[in-house]
């Protein structure tokens, strides 16, 4: 057969609902090709909103799934679902027709329907399909099920910002994901999914040095989000302690960690969820590394800190505390007993200042002195405390020797504020709390009075030339010298690794004992035992340690799977937004001034060693979050959630929309039937009074799928209502809106009556009609059984308006009882509108098929009595809602007889030879 | 005009039966004999006998409020002020009330040779000039204060009001000594033939006059002005306004602005302004442009306001007073220190309710009324300036 034969003998059908599956079937099974064309992602139109069908009351779905089935796997019929036509050329025989396959960015071919990326979608927005009663995520699968079954991403714009913060953040966490959620107020699901990368969100939130707020793309428009304070927000608003355990597979792989910091801690929990048995030596009585004995208590409380190690240790990680391993027990034993071995002890090591008198008692330094007060030892801080030093780790111990009650307290640093490694952030904290810093100077010796220390002798310097760290050289100035008194003096030089134990497995060093590792993997020289941290970096900063006990744990699960090691793929870097992309963004987003995190008054908080930082309250979080850029927009903000979790790897956030071109001898208009937006019928309150619905939210409230599990929750209290009332032709039969019946109603009103009474027996319905339009097989018995069986009564008159009790939110109905002239009122728990149904099809596309419509909107067709399937346009035929109202059974008889007419038309002109 | 003819003009055939007219029906809220839907089923039947000799006939209010929701676009209240043409011709005219003063002085004015006194209210206070261009129409008002003494209201005190918010904005209009009543009660009560007498002279009056503009403090004579002169061929060719759309304008064209006044009000929407004319905003825009006003909306208000009562002064009966006592209810609930008005006819209605006051245990509602160009006036003065 030629390609031009082929394409004559062929049907494009529009509308994937019953009555176009019914066509495509009959069509498919008398041996044409047909082209299913469906603009939601899925087939099965409005009959998959129903919960039943009536008279029979039959399950919608049960009716409808197997037809669904039918129609995606017949090999005469082509799905094309998420698409739309949107040119249609040619004439009877031989129409060339454009169809446009929407971008569904979820590559279909691998996508197996598994749902693991909605689980993890932080955007949650209201679900079309559950007539705005439920909500879904910004991916998601129509209905469960679906044909095809497969998810698309509802991505409406483009992400107004570059996500800068995820490529900035040393472990990628899903920063706009868990901000969106927060704004949402989904504060569990926040914390779960920063827990992906990061196993402390409740440490980190209080202590990271943010490199994601540096790189936060809003910084260039106004001010960065404060995502650090941000990430604290669901652990306050939330009790962790509630996260449950997962259940996970065990293996029989034992895996040993050397340090409980949180390197080792990132890396124990990685290794727990796969399975492995893990134990984590910790030479300190309490386990956390620097987090608990080198930050102090007012900016990270102990308490917090015992909460998210606790979780680890649930997950059945094993901490051994006050075991040093290279003292109590060898790292060689570890190597017989363990699998595999990582080393996390940090740079703990303080460091001398080599300067005349520090053997003085008096001159302590600063990593020590921090480990005793942190631990709750006895701490001797005199009046006078001078802390050398111009690091984070000075600053602490600054403010803890001032809340340990030293009366004056001086930090003394040999370059200018600009060069102060510390954080701007600490350091303006400091200052509030009256510490003093002396800039450009360094001691140069130390003396004591009576055997106890007096004096700090010290020098001005001046900046030089760069040194090799890159920071300007520090050169005293000649005569300069000057005296401070003290009585203490704490010096914060830095920290050094100690691990000399190490040598004896052969683990190689580096000249300032540093373990030397592959950047990539994690591994040292000595298969089996990885590191990671400041043992390796030297001080450096929680997410970092973080960052590599997470990449040497992926390196570990390799290892024990005897799979080769492979390092994290390319790093992206943190993108800024152009001049041009600045000025756009100030005009889209009035300026925003951030939420200041509020802190306890300063004379307050020296006293003792309170948290400093007060925590956002629910109201500053739910601001704060809504600022962020990339939540600004309805649908998938891009947050790559989904394709993180998608194990097919069937994400594509850059595919585009395809245009392709089909030959169809005929086109069958199915497209089926919309709800008029019942809003401008103000006198019924649709909108504004909660507990009056419309007949299809109705049926999704009742369905077993639907948004309450086919629980007939009403909207303002989720009671089950045990007085409703139903009140039709509402848009219907009046000329201010839709003058026509739309045909169903009065039958799924019937039918609706009997599934609350169903649901809950007792029920009492009342419908309120002007007639009762049962004109089908058994619709009439139907309506007797509900007055009979169901507690349905049916009351003549049409109401003239709903108003509102507003003790009890219930709908009060005025209305003209018509039989016997008397005006009364009417309480019902729950009011259910009979929305008028109008035809799907709009004067765009009615134009691209060149049909045309009538005065309400329904194909128009010329010979009604003739040729009753026929549209304007020959070759085409129109069947369903979209031809004139009718309910499902109705549908399908045209559907069949559309299907006749197509196989006519084609088949005639074919047989007569016409081209 | 025959009962056919009136069912084929109205749509009346259209009718279903629905009965979503009489369910919010104001006065068959009260009046158990009283059903829209009987009326024209009574009519779709035949029953002429029925319709026309129907003293409830005459109880419609004709305040719209049927013809905002009717599914079939039946148009109820011209239906019944047809209906009762032939009720009058029939010799059926309503039970008027006061006596049927206000219909007699409408009948009276037919006559060529009345001569009336209408303008010996109008005081050296207020500017008023032979060569303005724009008319201030005084309509019934100066009739009114000798019939509606005991129930203190002076309609003409909305009229001084008007003058003096015209005169502060510059306009000294003209006013035509010798206005006869607009025709508005006796058109809506049937009687068509004293109606064109009436427009026919109120017509070649202002041709007359020469003037571009006729501002109403009377929605009733506003409307019909603008909708039933026309409809019978009396043209008036003006530009016609409500005297709150003339404040409105200036408002948002010319940034006219008030002096402070410190109320909690409420806003009653005349039938004639709001439904029969589509007028709710421009009243509400000069009280909300009044510094230190504070409006708060009945529980039905703008399409959905309640009439207050009595239409053309026929069958002002219990049912009527009934109505008015739940509206007034409805106006002291939002804790309003004054009822605002915008028509003589609901401030007239409502007073009267008032002037019982009920007993102990029932009281009548209580609240001060105001017609909002008397409001105005209260605002207006050293302070409140037009800003050019």
């Amino acid at each position: 057969m030629s390609n031009s034969e082929n394409g004559r003998k062929s049907v494009l059908v529009v509308g994937g609902g019953i009555a176009g599956i019914q066509s495509s079937l009959d069509l498919a099974n008398m041996g044409f090709k047909v082209y299913l064309v469906e603009k939601s992602p899925s087939i099965g139109g409005r009959m998959a909103q129903l919960d039943k069908t009536f008279p029979t009351n039959d399950c919608a779905m049960c009716i409808l799934a197997p037809k669904m089935i039918e129609a995606n796997s017949h090999p005469n019929i082509e799905l094309l679902t998420y698409s739309e036509v949107e040119e249609v050329s040619g004439e009877t025989g031989k129409f060339t027709v454009k169809v446009k396959k929407k971008a569904s960015f979820v590559d279909w071919s691998k996508c197996t329907g598994c749902g693991l990326c909605v689980e993890g979608c932080p955007v949650i927005i209201s679900n079309e399909f559950d007539q705005g009663v439920g909500k879904r995520k910004a991916i998601y699968m129509l209905f469960p099920q679906a044909v095809p079954k497969k998810c698309v991403i509802d991505k409406r714009e483009e992400r107004p910002c570059k996500a800068a913060c995820i490529d900035a953040c040393p472990v990628h966490t899903n920063v706009p994901g868990y901000i969106k959620l927060i704004a949402e107020g989904q504060f569990k699901e926040a914390y779960k999914l920063i827990r992906e990368t990061n196993p402390l969100p409740a440490c980190v939130g209080r202590v990271c040095y943010a490199p994601c707020q540096e790189a936060c793309n809003r910084g260039q428009i106004d001010e960065a989000l404060c995502i650090r304070d941000l990430k604290r927000v669901p652990a306050d608003q939330w009790n962790i302690e509630e996260l449950e355990v997962p259940v996970v597979a065990k293996t029989d792989k034992k895996v040993a960690i050397v340090g409980s910091g949180p390197a080792g801690l990132a890396a124990a929990n990685d290794l727990a969820l796969q399975g492995h048995s893990v134990t984590i030596f910790e030479a300190l009585p309490e386990p956390g590394g620097m987090l608990r004995v080198g930050i102090p208590e007012y900016r990270l409380p102990k308490e917090i800190l015992r909460q998210e190690i606790g979780y680890i240790q649930k997950l059945g990680v094993d901490i051994k505390t006050g075991v040093q391993v290279g003292k109590d027990i060898t790292l060689e034993k570890l190597k017989k007993d363990y699998d595999a071995i990582f080393v996390g002890i940090g740079a703990h090591g303080g460091m001398k200042l080599g300067v005349e008198g520090e053997d003085i008692p008096g001159v302590t330094e600063g990593v020590g002195f921090l480990r005793t007060a942190n631990l709750g030892e006895k701490v001797d801080v005199g009046n006078k405390v001078a802390v050398i030093g111009g690091g984070n780790t000075a600053i602490d111990c600054a403010r803890t020797a001032k809340r340990l009650g030293a009366k004056e307290v001086t930090i003394v640093y040999r370059r200018s504020r600009a060069e102060m490694p510390a954080s701007g952030e600490e350091v303006t904290a400091a200052e509030k709390e009256e510490i003093k810093i002396e800039f450009l100077t360094t001691p140069s010796c130390f003396s004591a009075k009576n055997k106890k220390l007096a004096k700090m002798e010290c020098v001005r310097m001046k900046l030089g030339e760069p040194d090799a760290s890159g920071r300007p050289r520090p050169i005293p100035v000649e005569g300069s010298e000057f005296t401070i008194p003290v009585d203490t003096v704490i010096a914060a030089l830095g920290q050094a690794p100690e691990t000399d134990f190490v040598k004896q497995s052969g683990v190689s060093l580096s000249k300032r004992g540093a373990i030397e590792i592959d950047n990539k993997t994690g591994v040292t020289n000595v298969e089996g035992i990885f590191a990671g941290g400041d043992v390796v970096t030297g001080p450096a900063f929680v997410i970092d340690a973080v960052a590599a006990g997470k990449k040497a744990a992926r390196s570990i699960q390799q290892y024990l799977n005897g799979q080769p090691l492979e390092g994290e793929g390319p790093v992206k870097e943190p993108e800024k937004f152009s001049q041009k992309e600045i000025e756009d963004r100030k005009r889209r987003f009035p300026s925003r001034n951030k939420v200041e995190m509020r802190e306890e008054p300063v004379e307050k908080r020296v006293q003792d060693f309170r948290e400093v930082a007060l925590g956002y309250s629910l109201e500053e979080a739910l601001e704060e979050s809504s600022r962020c850029l990339a939540g600004q927009i309805e649908g998938c903000i891009e947050c790559h959630e989904c394709e993180r979790r998608c194990e097919p790897k069937a994400i594509v956030y850059t595919m585009q929309d395809e245009s392709i071109e089909l030959k169809a001898g005929a086109i069958i208009v199915a497209s089926g039937l919309g709800l008029y937006d019942i809003s401008s019928l103000t006198e019924y309150g649709y909108g504004k009074i909660k507990n009056v619905i419309t007949a299809m939210e109705f049926e999704r409230l009742t369905a077993a799928s639907g948004p309450t599990m086919g629980e007939l929750r009403r909207p303002s209290d989720g009671r089950i209502p045990e007085n409703i009332a139903f009140i039709q032709c509402v848009g219907s039969r009046d000329f201010r809106h839709k003058p026509y019946c739309s045909s169903v109603c009065c039958m799924h009103a019937t039918k609706e009556s009997m599934l609350a009474f169903e649901h809950h027996p007792g029920t009492k319905s009342t419908i309120f009609y002007m007639d009762m339009r049962a004109v089908g097989k058994r619709f009439q018995e139907y309506i007797a059984r509900a007055k009979k069986e169901y507690n349905v009564t049916y009351i003549r008159g049409r109401p003239g308006r709903i108003e509102v009790n507003s003790k009890n939110d219930n709908p009060i109905i005025w209305y003209e009882e018509t039989t016997s002239g008397e005006i009364k009122s009417f309480e019902a728990e729950l009011v259910v509108l009979a929305q008028a149904m109008v035809p799907q099809i709009t004067k765009d596309l009615a134009e691209t098929l060149g049909i045309e419509l009538d005065e309400n909107g329904f194909v128009k067709i010329p010979d009604k009595f003739i040729q009753p399937l026929d549209t304007t346009r020959p070759g085409i035929f129109a069947c369903g809602y979209v031809h004139s109202p009718r309910d499902i059974p109705d549908s399908v008889t045209q559907a069949s007889g559309a299907a006749g007419r197509a196989a006519e038309e084609i088949t005639s002109l074919r047989s007569q030879g016409g081209n | 005009m025959n009962l056919e003819d009136i069912i084929q003009e109205t749509n009346t055939y259209y009718c279903l039966e629905c009965g979503k007219c009489t369910s919010i029906c104001p006065i068959a809220r009260y009046d158990p004999a009283f059903s829209p839907r009987m009326l024209i089923e009574n009519a779709l039947l035949g029953f002429e006998d029925e319709l026309v000799f129907n003293q409830k006939l005459f109880s419609c209010l004709t305040c719209y409020t049927c013809q905002q929701e009717c599914p079939s676009d039946v148009d109820f209240p011209v239906f019944v002020r047809k209906a009762r043409s032939i009720a009058q011709d029939n010799g059926q005219h309503g039970i008027c009330a006061h006596s049927g003063q206000l219909q007699s002085l409408a009948r009276l004015m037919t006559s060529p040779d009345i001569k009336q006194r209408r303008l010996e209210w109008l005081s050296q206070e207020y500017r008023v000039s032979e060569d303005s261009d724009v008319l201030l129409w005084v309509g019934c008002a100066p009739y009114f204060e000798p019939v509606f003494e005991d129930i203190e209201f002076r309609a003409l005190d909305i009229t001084e009001a008007s003058l003096k918010i015209l005169n502060f904005l510059g306009i000294e209009p003209k006013l035509l000594p010798d206005e006869k009543c607009c025709g508005h009660d006796v058109l809506w009560t049937g009687d068509e033939e004293t109606f064109k007498k009436l427009a026919q002279h109120n017509a070649a009056q202002i041709k007359e006059a020469g003037v571009k503009k006729i501002i109403f403090s009377c929605p009733e004579g506003y409307r019909t002005f603008k909708l039933d002169y026309p409809n019978y061929g009396f043209d008036v060719d003006c530009e016609l306004q409500h005297i709150s759309e003339f404040l409105a304008e200036k408002i948002e064209k010319e940034g006219l602005k008030f002096n402070e006044v410190t109320k909690k009000v409420t806003y009653q929407d005349p039938c004639r302004l709001g439904r029969h004319l589509g007028v709710y905003d421009a009243p509400r825009k000069v009280l909300e442009s009044i510094p230190g006003i504070e409006l708060v909306e009945m529980e039905h208000s703008g399409w959905d306001s309640i009439c207050c009562g009595t239409s053309a002064f026929t069958n002002c009966d219990s049912y009527s007073n009934l109505l008015r006592i739940d509206r007034l209810s409805e106006a002291v609930e939002t804790g309003a220190e004054l009822l605002i008005t915008a028509c003589p006819k609901c401030q007239t209605h409502f007073r009267c309710a008032m002037v019982d006051k009920g007993k102990e245990h029932r009281p009548t509602p209580k609240i001060e009324i105001m017609d909002l160009a008397n409001l105005v006036t209260n605002a207006i003065g050293e302070g409140g300036n037009v800003i050019k």
